[in-house]
């Protein structure tokens, strides 16, 4: 990264990092629609379509192309991400707070733009679209190639929406990416912020939570106090950036923890639940598990509250220092559940392999 | 090799800038027991110096500012108020007025604790050995500000690659000559009186035997004292693969080795490099640390700053660094 040796210490420390300039902005100009001052090219939210996108030979060549270009780590013109980024708010905006996915269903925790370790998850776990793909959110931040990762996820969905599901995370929010890297990403790789803009416009249609068969409940982080039952998660307007609190909120934010009830988290939102209210909502809505990501597991899934709760995560050495393996778990026909293990893709002398170090206290 | 530890020093100057910038740093320790008034400033008062003479450093420092990472902030803010309240706990139990004290800073840096504690300790003398390059910078931001020479004492002699007063030393040594390090102190330093000794992430980049040479000589030199350490362990789980992954990391992207990591992979471990010449050695892991001893109104107050988003990932990590105390 280039660095500019020439801004005074007293500009780089007051540098902003206001989380809520989008917000602001919109606000300031008074109209209804989020994105009326986005730049040209990112009113991916404005002219939403009032029908679902629909494949034609035409944007099918287009998404393949794509694709392939993706599929070799190379990052999409920002016209081009603005194109996917509009199809894909046509494809997202009518999926449900709780959206419905058959099985058999491959279900997926953080990447973290660890973007060769998601080939390797599609290695480990077979090709989309021929396996259905559930991914719990947390595509960008930390890892170095978020722009890479969450532009092929999106790729996919719009090209195959009805193999592969992609559930909001924490992350996927304006306010957490421009302090976990996804916004410097954009700015060093586009050489501006507008395509941070697109995507964080476009991850408020995310859908935030799934039901696999009407048994799995998945999404990223965990319960809320405020919602008892799923029909109470359909009734939330989530098109909206993360909030700081309230139920949406803590779906995106919650831990499973070993006290019982309701706990204070110790990541500053959301709550950490225990197995009392896992049973309680497993039994109020008929599930036979909740799935979410979430946490650094190291054997890369986790069972928690006698198997009503399992942790999956997908990032196998996690900001490239944590050593942990990563997992997906298959979910077939009868409910059967197995889980693949993997680790970091080997990339031996590989040229797209950052020179950045991992950070270390030295 | 020699370059690639110096250069060490700047991610940790820049890191602790950072935490400062995001207000991890001062913490009401250290401004009211410890005593640090000026903490903020004299510390951007230094990093701003660093801009004319050192472009390298301080770019590191504008990166470290821009990232901002939650998780290098609390770690550099445990790191920092760890050392600070031991040379403080140290400061009052050796000090009374009549008796001198020592405090020698191996592999210093840029570290500026001695700004602090020379100003409340008029008994106090410190010692600051590193690297020449390290040294060398060091010596010349001290005295191109007169805050910093009004509390070190007016330079002596000429020579501009180290700093010499009468109650402050900097100096260049490379502490893998042991012989070296202790020409210094017996020209510099007085055995008979009590001396705290600290090594700050400097015993990780040196090898197994010359390590052992320097705390068991430095210790002897000494008649009492207390030796306190900070560094990384490997971790000692079969399944552990923290360690291994941080010495390919860090040989890959910089040449920088760990020679003893896996060596003294565990808190037990590493305690033992201090066992054969010290009566007494407190270990902890800095994990161990912040939670034990991190009050909570100071976690919620650290949680305020910014969002941390992974807990475990934090647990990991501070897991692998730890805090040694050792007298004689």
């Amino acid at each position: 990264m280039e660095i500019d040796n020439d801004v005074a210490m007293q500009d780089a420390t007051e540098e902003p990092l206001d989380p809520t300039l989008d917000e602001d902005a919109s606000t300031r100009d008074g109209g209804g629609s989020r994105n009326e001052v986005g730049l040209e090219g990112s009113n991916t939210a404005d002219h939403r379509s009032s029908k679902p996108l629909q494949l034609d030979s035409g944007n099918i060549g287009q998404l393949d192309k794509w694709i392939e270009h993706l599929s070799s780590c190379q990052v999409l013109s920002e016209e081009d991400v603005g194109r996917l980024c509009k199809m894909a708010v046509d494809v997202l905006q009518f999926e449900e707070n709780v959206q419905p996915v058959n099985v058999p269903v491959t279900i997926c925790g953080d990447v973290h733009g660890q973007f060769h370790d998601l080939m390797e998850l599609f290695k480990i776990g077979g090709p989309c679209p021929d396996t259905n793909y559930l991914f719990m959110g947390d595509y960008v931040d930390r890892g170095y190639y978020s722009v890479e990762t969450v532009s092929y996820l999106v790729a996919m969905k719009v090209r195959y929406p009805k193999r592969i599901t992609i559930l909001r995370g924490n992350h996927e929010s304006r306010q957490i990416t421009q302090v976990y890297g996804f916004y410097d990403e954009c700015l060093r790789k586009y050489g501006s912020a507008s395509v941070w803009k697109m995507f964080t416009d476009l991850f408020d249609y995310f859908p935030i939570t799934a039901l696999v068969d009407n048994k799995v409940f998945c999404l990223h982080g965990g319960l809320s106090p405020m919602i008892e039952t799923v029909d109470q998660v359909r009734e939330l307007n989530r098109i909206q950036e993360v909030p700081h609190e309230g139920p949406m909120c803590d779906l995106l934010w919650s831990d499973p923890d070993d006290r019982g009830g309701w706990g204070i988290s110790p990541r500053g939102a959301g709550f950490t639940f225990g197995q009392d209210i896992s049973e309680q909502f497993n039994h109020t809505n008929d599930l036979s598990l909740i799935a979410r990501a979430h946490q650094l597991v190291m054997e890369g899934y986790a069972w928690s509250h006698q198997q009503s709760v399992v942790t999956i995560f997908s990032a196998p050495n996690y900001c490239y220092r944590c050593g942990n393996q990563a997992a997906i778990m298959e979910f077939d026909e009868n409910h059967n559940r197995q889980f693949l293990q993997y680790d970091p893709s080997m990339r031996p002398g590989e040229p797209t392999v950052s020179r950045k170090t991992p950070d270390y206290f030295l | 090799m020699d370059r690639a530890i110096q250069q060490t020093d700047y991610d940790a100057f820049s890191c602790k800038i950072c935490a400062i910038s995001k207000m991890y740093l001062p913490s009401s320790k250290e401004l009211e027991f410890c005593g640090m008034r000026g903490f903020s400033e004299l510390h951007m008062a230094y990093a701003q110096q660093l801009k004319g003479l050192n472009r390298r450093a301080y770019g590191k420092v504008q990166t470290a500012i821009r990232q901002g990472q939650p998780l290098m902030n609390y770690g550099t803010y445990l790191r920092t108020l760890i050392v600070d309240i031991e040379c403080k706990s140290f400061l009052e139990n050796a000090a009374n007025e009549n008796s001198k004290i020592q405090i020698l800073n191996l592999g210093c840096g840029s570290d500026l604790r001695m700004l602090f504690f020379l100003n409340q300790y008029p008994q106090l003398t410190w010692i600051d050995l590193d690297f020449a390059e390290s040294v060398s910078l060091k010596a010349k931001i001290l005295k191109k500000n007169e805050q910093f020479r009004n509390t070190l004492g007016e330079p002596q002699g000429a020579d501009d690659t180290e700093y010499i007063s009468d109650r402050y030393l900097l100096k260049s040594c490379n502490l893998n000559h042991t012989q070296k390090v202790l020409d210094i102190l017996l020209e510099s330093s007085v055995p008979e009186v009590p001396t705290l000794v600290i090594t700050e992430c400097v015993l990780c980049y040196m090898d197994l035997s010359q390590s052992q040479a320097l705390i068991d000589n430095v210790v002897s030199f000494y008649e009492t004292g207390t030796w306190v350490s900070y560094d990384p362990i490997g971790g000692n789980e079969a399944d552990d693969r923290f360690g291994a992954i941080m010495q390919a990391n860090l040989w890959e992207s910089r040449q920088l080795e760990l020679p003893t990591l896996m060596f003294f992979n565990s808190v037990e471990k590493y305690a033992q490099r201090f066992e054969d010449e010290t009566k007494h050695t407190q270990i902890e892991t800095v994990w161990q640390y912040y939670i034990q001893q991190i009050p909570q109104e100071e976690k919620n107050r650290l949680k305020s700053l910014q969002f941390l988003d992974e807990i475990e990932e934090l647990k990991l990590i501070l897991s692998h660094y730890v805090h040694s105390k050792s007298s004689w």
